[in-house]
């Protein structure tokens, strides 16, 4: 589990163009949006298209991204829960 | 009729560092190459990471030259943002139409689709500024930067106590510098910079990038850096020189009142000539400057043009790397800009201390 | 302070997913005959699902019909723009060589993209289509159009996202009461293009099915295509050339929502602060306005901001005039939205009426407003238009009979 919470955090920062921010930096905990991290709806689809492109998961409507992306942990369930 | 316009502050970013306190082209960084990048400024200085991971080159640029105008106006809001760019977030686009003939159909990032829209470097000062005004943006080639100065002069005409942003943003892109080559804009014969303008004159342009603004208002303050009297465009002219008169003529400016004209020569043989023949006829008696040959070519470049004319009223001095004839200037307080590209798009700016 | 110059609409031409001239949209506007369906002209893999409003010609037909020569290169934006203000320039009788100053302001998002996102590496393979290279930025298809239309006085073109054409009216407009038009020719083009079906999909904010502006279970916009452009002459201009005006253009007003790049905040204020500009310039109170065309994408955030613009502007959804979206027609035209939808505007007052917003069955429920479903007969004197675009660029226009 760990293992995917890393790889999550890399994509994250990568994805989303975190630059300064390392792996170490982001807590599986953290709120992802609002006050933690402060995404906002495009990072949202962008996380959207790195689960569809790194996980095989597809979300139609972008309203279910609120509950899997509220943090790298909640994501890490979904993605383990859903992958193909 | 619409009134001149007092400028307060400037920030330019070019390929040589303008944006650098204290630079006035004393020494012109060199390239040989084609195209040319804009040198980059410690971005962060003036943009927090979380926003500048969002933002292109244009954005970037376009945030950092505006916050450079503003600081030296002494100001830290805006009424309104009016801005010029020639092409646009061009490397978003890009990516996008790449993103798409590659992967249509499955999921595409949405990213480089909105930062890929022509008014997005407007938009990011707004943010930025928290500036709910009058926010416009031109897309109009080689007189997009003019559009905007334009409106710009309506628009304080219309709200005569208001400050606003002018500037001007062009960023180059991979694939759109092929395609210009094939449609042979680029130069090729010893493409550098500074460029020698007359000698080995060939076909072509430097093609380069770069951002400049300027915090304009109705009101002449005790640090203004001069003031923007008229501005025309044309599409096309068969004869720039009656243009150019007409011009003068309708502001009630004499050519012999004029201290030194600067001009968009830029080293492509094919479309310089209306340039020297300016020179050697009604602007013969003047000090002549360039800036292409500095600075290179964009859509936007004049805006830079304008940056060089207020410093030359600050410093009430030409930099001898921008003068091409030896005429020295007997005083420093009327400057006219005219500059074309390819045979199109003339314009004409006079600017006064 | 010199008086206020009134601005009159002497043309106007249009050409989009419902007609290939004004009298065409008007009578498919009337009918509740829509222009949304299958992406038949644009080759991308999303044809069948995703629904558009795609103009009923192909290039090779535009060309034919206007006259143009095959060896030269215009992309479908620029082709659409020449159909369209030919019309407006013949319906207001201009001969642009009569000595009066005159403008052309034009908008596009698209420009030469559809030419460029096609041969995008075909121009490196081989030098067929090179000829088109040129076309590729926003401001080359005016340059083509005041060639085509001998406009030489002043050119330019303005590129912001969905409210560009409202943008270059309300230039068209201010440049004349600055005096340094005595009129110009002012609207937009955009033509559907992979780019922009693939854009909005990568957003999520296009609808599978049919544009449902202002439900409560809307769930995305359909794009389409148009141009479309009026002549706006000063009023004694218009007086001394004898010819009838058919609208004045009496208010505009350009705010920026500084919310986000892309969305509009939930209250919509740069929505409300267009609006209130555009009242202020007309010198209207709310109550004064007709009928308002609203931007209505149908995108869950822009309904939601706009209602809630409008709702904070007439204090109830009972005090709002009747209002619509004539996007379920057309589509989301982007920058000619603003042009297409003030030519719709100018129809409902010389027809005096206002068009329906299709697809409706349930308001949103934190508004509960309510868009006008029929096509409806109403002395109008006033028309509000709205375009919003992203980069939060709020425009909005008054259409009025007459001047004050």
């Amino acid at each position: 589990m760990s293992e995917l919470t890393e790889e999550l955090k890399a994509k994250i920062i990568s994805q989303l163009n975190l630059e300064d921010l390392t792996v170490d930096d982001l807590d599986d905990n953290t709120p992802l949006f609002g006050n933690g991290l402060g995404l906002d709806s495009i990072d949202a689809l962008e996380l959207i298209v790195m689960l569809d492109k790194s996980y095989g998961i597809k979300l139609s409507d972008p309203k279910e991204g609120r509950k899997v992306f509220e943090t790298v942990q909640t994501m890490a369930d979904f993605i383990e829960a859903n992958r193909k | 009729m619409i009134k001149p316009i007092y400028i307060h502050g400037s920030g330019c970013i070019s390929v040589q560092p303008t944006f650098e306190a204290g630079y006035f082209f004393d020494t012109l960084r060199a390239y040989q190459l084609n195209p040319v990048p804009a040198l980059d400024p410690d971005y962060k200085a003036f943009i927090p990471a979380l926003q500048l991971r969002r933002m292109n080159k244009s954005m970037r640029m376009a945030i950092f030259a505006a916050k450079l105008a503003m600081e030296q106006a002494g100001i830290t809001a805006i009424d309104a943002v009016i801005t010029g760019s020639g092409l646009g977030c061009l490397r978003d686009s890009e990516r996008f139409v790449e993103n798409l003939r590659a992967e249509e159909g499955s999921s595409l990032n949405p990213t480089p689709f909105i930062q890929s829209t022509h008014n997005m470097a407007a938009a990011a000062l707004a943010l930025s500024l928290d500036c709910k005004g009058y926010n416009m943006t031109y897309v109009n080639n080689a007189n997009s930067f003019e559009s905007a100065l334009l409106d710009g002069m309506i628009y304080l005409t219309e709200h005569s106590s208001q400050t606003i942003l002018l500037g001007g943003v062009d960023e180059l892109g991979e694939r759109t510098t092929q395609f210009w080559n094939l449609a042979g804009y680029l130069k090729h014969h010893n493409p550098i910079l500074p460029l020698p303008l007359k000698e080995e004159a060939a076909p072509g342009e430097i093609n380069t990038e770069g951002a400049t603004f300027f915090v304009a208002s109705q009101q002449r303050g005790r640090h203004s850096l001069g003031q923007i009297s008229a501005v025309e465009t044309r599409l096309e002219t068969g004869t720039p020189e009656a243009f150019i008169q007409d011009f003068l003529q309708r502001n009630h400016v004499a050519i012999n009142t004029l201290d030194a004209v600067i001009l968009g020569c830029n080293g492509d043989v094919r479309y310089d000539n209306v340039y020297w023949a300016l020179g050697n006829s009604c602007f013969a008696g003047l000090p002549q400057i360039a800036f292409k040959h500095a600075l290179g070519e964009y859509d936007t470049v004049v805006a830079a043009a304008l940056f060089l004319a207020f410093g030359i009223f600050r410093h009430q001095y030409i930099p001898p790397s921008l003068l091409l004839n030896d005429r020295q200037p007997r005083s420093l307080q009327r400057i006219l800009i005219y500059t074309q590209r390819r045979g199109q798009n003339h314009s004409v700016i006079l600017v006064e201390r | 302070m010199s008086p206020i110059v009134p601005i009159a609409v002497t043309g106007m031409g249009a050409i989009s997913a419902i007609g290939n001239d004004v009298a065409e949209n008007f009578k498919s506007l009337a009918e509740a005959n829509h222009g949304i369906g299958p992406i038949r002209q644009l080759e991308t893999c999303h044809e069948e699902r995703l629904l558009a409003g795609e103009v009923h010609m192909s290039n090779a037909e535009l060309y034919d019909r206007l006259g143009l020569p095959q060896d030269i290169a215009y992309t479908r934006s620029t082709l659409l723009a020449l159909w369209a203000s030919r019309e407006a320039l013949e319906a207001a009788a201009i001969d642009p060589t009569d000595g009066y100053r005159t403008g052309l302001i034009s908008a596009t998002t698209v420009g030469g993209m559809d030419a460029t996102e096609r041969y995008y590496d075909d121009y490196l393979a081989s030098a067929k289509n090179r000829s088109f290279i040129p076309t590729h930025p926003c401001g080359y298809a005016a340059e083509q159009i005041a060639g085509q239309l001998g406009i030489a006085d002043f050119v330019t073109t303005i590129s912001t996202a969905c409210s560009s054409a409202a943008n270059a009216i309300m230039l068209g407009a201010r440049m004349i009461r600055a005096g340094l038009l005595d009129r110009a020719i002012v609207g937009g083009t955009d033509c559907l293009s992979r780019f922009t079906v693939n854009g909005f999909n990568s957003l999520m904010i296009y609808t599978d099915g049919h544009c449902r502006p202002f439900d409560e279970n809307r769930n995305g916009l359909n794009l389409g295509e148009a141009a479309a452009y009026l002549v706006l002459e000063a009023e004694e201009v218009a007086r001394n050339r004898a010819i009838l005006p058919i609208a004045y253009v009496t208010g505009y007003g350009n705010a920026n929502d500084a919310f986000h790049q892309t969305a509009s905040s939930d209250n919509g204020e740069g929505a409300y602060l267009a609006m209130q500009q555009a009242l202020e310039i007309a010198r209207l109170n709310p109550a004064d306005v007709d009928y308002i065309n609203a931007h209505g994408t149908a995108t869950p955030n822009n309904d939601l901001a706009e209602g809630n613009a409008l709702l904070r502007m007439y204090g109830s959804a009972s005090a709002l005039p009747p209002f619509s979206s004539t996007k379920a027609f057309t589509g989301h035209t982007l920058a000619a939205a603003g042009a297409i939808e003030a030519v719709f505007s100018i129809l409902a007052l010389q027809h005096q009426v206002v068009f329906p917003n299709l697809n409706f069955s349930q308001p949103i429920a934190s508004l509960n407003i309510v868009p006008q479903t029929g096509l409806a007969a109403k002395k109008i004197d006033h028309v509000l238009s709205n375009s919003f675009g992203f980069g939060g660029n709020c425009s909005t226009l008054i259409f009025s009979k007459d001047h004050d």
